[in-house]
């Protein structure tokens, strides 16, 4: 009964949200947006539309400057640093730039939100091994990132996102710097955790990919969101 | 724990400075506190030696070999008002003669009687070890009024050597207090600069879901240890100097005034010198890191 209680309600709302930078211009208009646990959606517009800008606001890396958005349930500019920490716990980041530590080798930068949760170390021996093998990495777990490709990066950022299957999985352009069969075996890991329950969010410029899985789009323009069913559309043609 | 430290710590040169500056602190600290361990035990002795009784002489003889007779009642008198009237004097009384008798009896035999002699009133002042009486204002009092009275010197050298000491002893508590300031400063100078430093990583696994104490925790143990390890590295190097000091002051005092050498309590209490400025170092880093990311989303 609780389980499906927790289902059935939102992983994300947004309400009215707008968002600027400091004095800027707004870039993001007055969203409206509901995200369906064990939904999936790719979020397209072109450079510049603010995707990563509206990315940021589900891990709450910003807080919208107007409207009102809520993560699991809970109205995020009414959270305490404590529930804000535990919430992100469950959301996955997949960074534009990767954002991996350079002092950390492959392993220990996979292993690090399993720390932070306070994982024991003989699992997370197992599972960064795992899943590092998964993305085909098994040789470069005690590679430094500055001694990797930037697609091996970007499979290391992913394999981060996911290693702790979080409730909510954000990726920006989680796919830019690999090819076109690396990138589609990278969806699958991330249909996989899908099938498990995670939401998943994916912004991306391949079309190919969006093509090939017909997820629902959240397309922005002009700093505003429309969604897009790709099967309803192309239907209509 | 083979856990490499998430925020690359190693990176940054401000772990040498940490090291150094507690080095440093923790050894004037150590010898600044043994002084004054070995400067307190010093004082208590001399207070053992002023304790008790003190004595007030007032001599029956003037200067030129005159009896005083009617002058040295008149002098005894006033003489006790005063010493009686001292804060830190419990009391005060003239020895009678027969007291007088039994004084002089190992030198005299019995069957002398002191009446017979110019023997000087003997006032004996009995003081508050507690609270010592100014010995400095009572003499003062004294050669005003009754210029003749002789006061023990000893015991004048002893209690300005004990406010002396006394002085130290709270010299060195301001010195110390100035040097914990000076470490908690430095600390938090470093620490904030290495939150600067540290910034993209710290809001990185902050995004990550790391609570505030997983990040300060990290800040404030690298403090702890490093201020423990330059701690301990000048204790070791206050040791020799300290013992150089111990040995070079006993040989020149015979020990007699002072004793320089510590017990074992003492010992203890320098021992816990690198341990409290490293506790002091990770509670200002873990104070400075806190509240800054208080500031943070
Ligand atoms: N930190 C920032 N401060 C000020 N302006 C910013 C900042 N980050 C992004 N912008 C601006 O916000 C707008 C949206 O940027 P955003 O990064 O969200 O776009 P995007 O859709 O992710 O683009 P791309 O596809 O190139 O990654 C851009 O005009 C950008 O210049
Ligand atoms: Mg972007």
């Amino acid at each position: 009964m609780f389980e499906k209680n927790k289902l059935s309600s939102p992983i994300a709302e947004f309400n009215g949200v707008s968002f600027r930078y400091g004095h800027g211009s707004e870039i993001l208009k007055d969203i409206q947006l509901t995200l369906d646990p064990g939904s999936f959606h790719f979020m397209t517009g072109e450079s510049g539309a603010g995707k990563t800008s509206l990315l940021g606001l589900f891990y709450m890396n910003h807080l919208p400057t107007r409207g009102r958005v809520r993560l699991f349930g809970k109205a995020v500019d009414t959270l305490s640093r404590a529930e804000k920490a535990q919430i992100r716990r469950q959301i996955g980041v997949v960074f534009q730039d990767y954002r991996l530590l350079n002092h950390l080798n492959a392993f220990d930068n996979v292993a690090l939100p399993l720390r932070i949760a306070g994982v024991k170390e003989t699992e997370i021996k197992r599972h960064v091994s795992e899943l590092l093998a998964w993305v085909g990495l098994e040789k470069q777990l005690k590679a430094f990132p500055p001694e990797l490709s930037g697609g091996e990066k970007q499979r290391i950022a992913i394999a981060r996102a996911v290693i702790n299957r979080p409730q909510l999985l954000v990726a920006d352009e989680p796919t830019g710097n690999v090819d076109d069969a690396m990138a589609k075996r990278l969806l699958y890991l991330f249909l996989e955790l899908n099938k498990l329950g995670t939401t998943i969010v994916i912004a991306t410029h391949n079309q190919n990919l969006i093509k090939h899985f017909r997820f629902d789009q959240l397309h922005l323009s002009h700093g505003r969101l429309e969604r897009i069913n790709p099967n309803i559309r192309n239907n209509g043609q | 724990m083979a856990k490499s430290s998430d925020i690359p710590f190693a990176r940054d040169s401000s772990s040498f400075f940490i090291s150094w500056i507690s080095m440093l602190m923790v050894f004037i600290a150590t010898l600044i506190l043994a002084t004054a361990l070995i400067t307190h035990d010093s004082v208590k002795n001399w207070h053992k030696d002023i304790a008790g009784s003190l004595t007030v002489q007032i001599p029956s003889y003037d200067s030129d070999g005159k009896k005083r007779g009617e002058l040295l009642q008149s002098d005894t008198e006033t003489a006790l008002t005063i010493i009686r009237s001292a804060d830190g004097v419990l009391g005060a009384t003239v020895l009678s003669d027969a007291q007088m008798d039994s004084l002089m009896a190992p030198w005299l035999g019995e069957h002398i009687t002191t009446t017979e002699l110019p023997l000087p009133k003997l006032i004996d002042v009995t003081i508050d070890t507690k609270n010592l009486p100014d010995l400095n204002q009572i003499k003062a009092d004294l050669s005003e009024q009754v210029p003749m009275a002789i006061l023990d010197s000893h015991r004048i050298a002893l209690s300005k050597l004990i406010t002396l000491a006394q002085n130290i002893i709270r010299l060195v508590g301001i010195v110390l207090i100035l040097i914990l300031i000076s470490l908690a400063f430095s600390i938090m100078f470093v620490t904030k600069s290495g939150l600067k430093v540290h910034r993209k990583v710290i809001s990185l696994i902050h995004m990550m879901g790391a609570s505030d104490f997983y990040i300060t925790r990290q800040f404030a143990n690298r403090s702890f240890y490093l201020t423990l390890i330059g701690g301990i590295i000048g204790f070791l190097i206050a040791l020799p100097v300290m013992m150089f000091f111990a040995y070079y002051l006993n040989n020149l005092t015979g020990s007699f005034i002072l004793n320089a050498t510590l017990t074992h309590e003492q010992w203890g209490i320098l021992t816990c010198i690198p341990v409290l400025t490293a506790t002091l170092s990770y509670l200002t880093a873990f104070k400075t890191v806190w509240g800054d990311l208080k500031r943070s989303l």
